[in-house]
């Protein structure tokens, strides 16, 4: 997982260190740092739900997805601010409706869980394969 | 909207917390371990929000997300017992054909993502030069002791909140409350729902010949009639 996320940090700074301005945005992080941020924990996320077994933690990284989507939201909305937009808390309204329906996704998603293991006795998601023939 | 001195240093800091906190959560092998990871992932993020001058989303992150998501999520890793399963020593991941697709995947995802975004956010600096470089302009009245500042961004967003979005927020609620019945009705079990004579009572005697545990149900129900 270390391996993978490795050329992808390398990359984040290869421009920068080209023209000399990398420390620049070290120190003094943009909009870009946070969207990077943002790009790897969606990206963390996406590996979780691809590769992971037990369902419980598939909808965990489905939480860091979501999470990562807030993070832009939040990292546009002040960029917007700064730049003077009128309705820049927009980016924070549509967040709290994220949070919104994140939460009842978990409900949801967590009560079809208990009901599955009710039924399957499982929590692996390659035993439930009902629908699969 | 460049952070700068202390900020940036937090920045950092929580950022790398954030992403490590988030690999644990994929990686760690116990379902309570990446919980608990996953808790500090969002902690960490709540602080970039912070940072971000979104302290009203950084409060609700933290209340809703690590005081009512996450409890949720351990509650049910308690209730499917996940224990004993792991101790089993199953594997936690897919079949490594699967993994090693998937890592592929997620390395183009995030080669192109970043890549994308260099590429995009020097288009944004070339096209509005001193809004992309522009420092912290927000001007904070200072608090009555002085050493702080108020911050009047929860104000800021409840009204644009009930403002350009009452009618969205009235059906956030209504989805809200149609997750909780959802819920509710998803996690009952057969007795259950017996119980509530939500069975019409044929249905229910021969439910009963198969489940053993519904026998008490139906005496129960032939008593009363």
């Amino acid at each position: 997982m270390l391996t993978l996320f490795a050329p992808g940090l390398i990359f984040l700074f290869q421009e920068e260190s080209r023209s000399g301005v990398m420390l620049e945005s070290i120190k003094n992080p943009d909009l870009s740092r946070f969207l990077m941020i943002g790009a790897l924990l969606f990206v963390i996320g996406v590996g979780g739900v691809l590769t992971r077994r037990n369902i419980i933690v598939i909808f965990m990284s489905i939480e860091l997805i979501l999470n990562a989507a807030n993070l832009n939201f939040i990292a546009f909305s002040r960029y917007l601010q700064a730049t003077g937009n009128l309705n820049a808390v927009a980016g924070q309204v549509f967040t709290v409706f994220v949070i919104v329906v994140a939460a009842a996704e978990a409900a949801i998603g967590l009560g079809i869980v208990i009901a599955l293991y009710r039924n399957k006795e499982t929590i692996w998601i390659d035993e439930i394969d009902l629908l699969k023939w | 909207m460049v952070l700068s001195g202390w900020e940036a240093v937090f920045f950092w800091i929580f950022s790398i917390a954030a992403i490590f906190a988030g690999l644990l959560t994929v990686m760690a092998r116990n379902a309570v371990h990446s919980a608990l990871f996953l808790i500090s992932s969002l902690v960490s993020v709540a602080a970039l929000f912070v940072l971000a001058g979104a302290e009203f989303i950084a409060g609700v992150q933290i209340l809703v997300y690590v005081g009512g998501v996450m409890v949720l999520f351990l509650f049910v890793i308690m209730l499917v017992n996940v224990g004993a399963e792991e101790r089993g020593n199953q594997p936690t991941m897919n079949k490594p054909r699967q993994v090693t697709t998937s890592m592929i995947f997620c390395l183009l995802l995030v080669l192109g993502l970043l890549f994308a975004i260099n590429v995009g956010y020097r288009g944004l600096q070339k096209r509005n030069p001193t809004a992309a470089a522009q420092l912290q302009d927000q001007t904070l009245k200072p608090g009555a002791t002085g050493t702080t500042n108020i911050t009047t961004d929860t104000q800021r967003v409840g009204n644009s909140l009930y403002r350009f979005a009452a009618l969205p927020f009235e059906i956030a609620s209504v989805l809200l409350l149609v997750a909780i019945i959802g819920s509710v009705m998803l996690a009952r079990t057969l007795k259950q729902e017996a119980a509530v004579d939500d069975l019409a009572p044929d249905v229910l005697a021969a439910e009963s010949a198969r489940e053993p545990e519904l026998a008490g149900v139906t005496a129960t129900a032939e008593e009363i009639e």
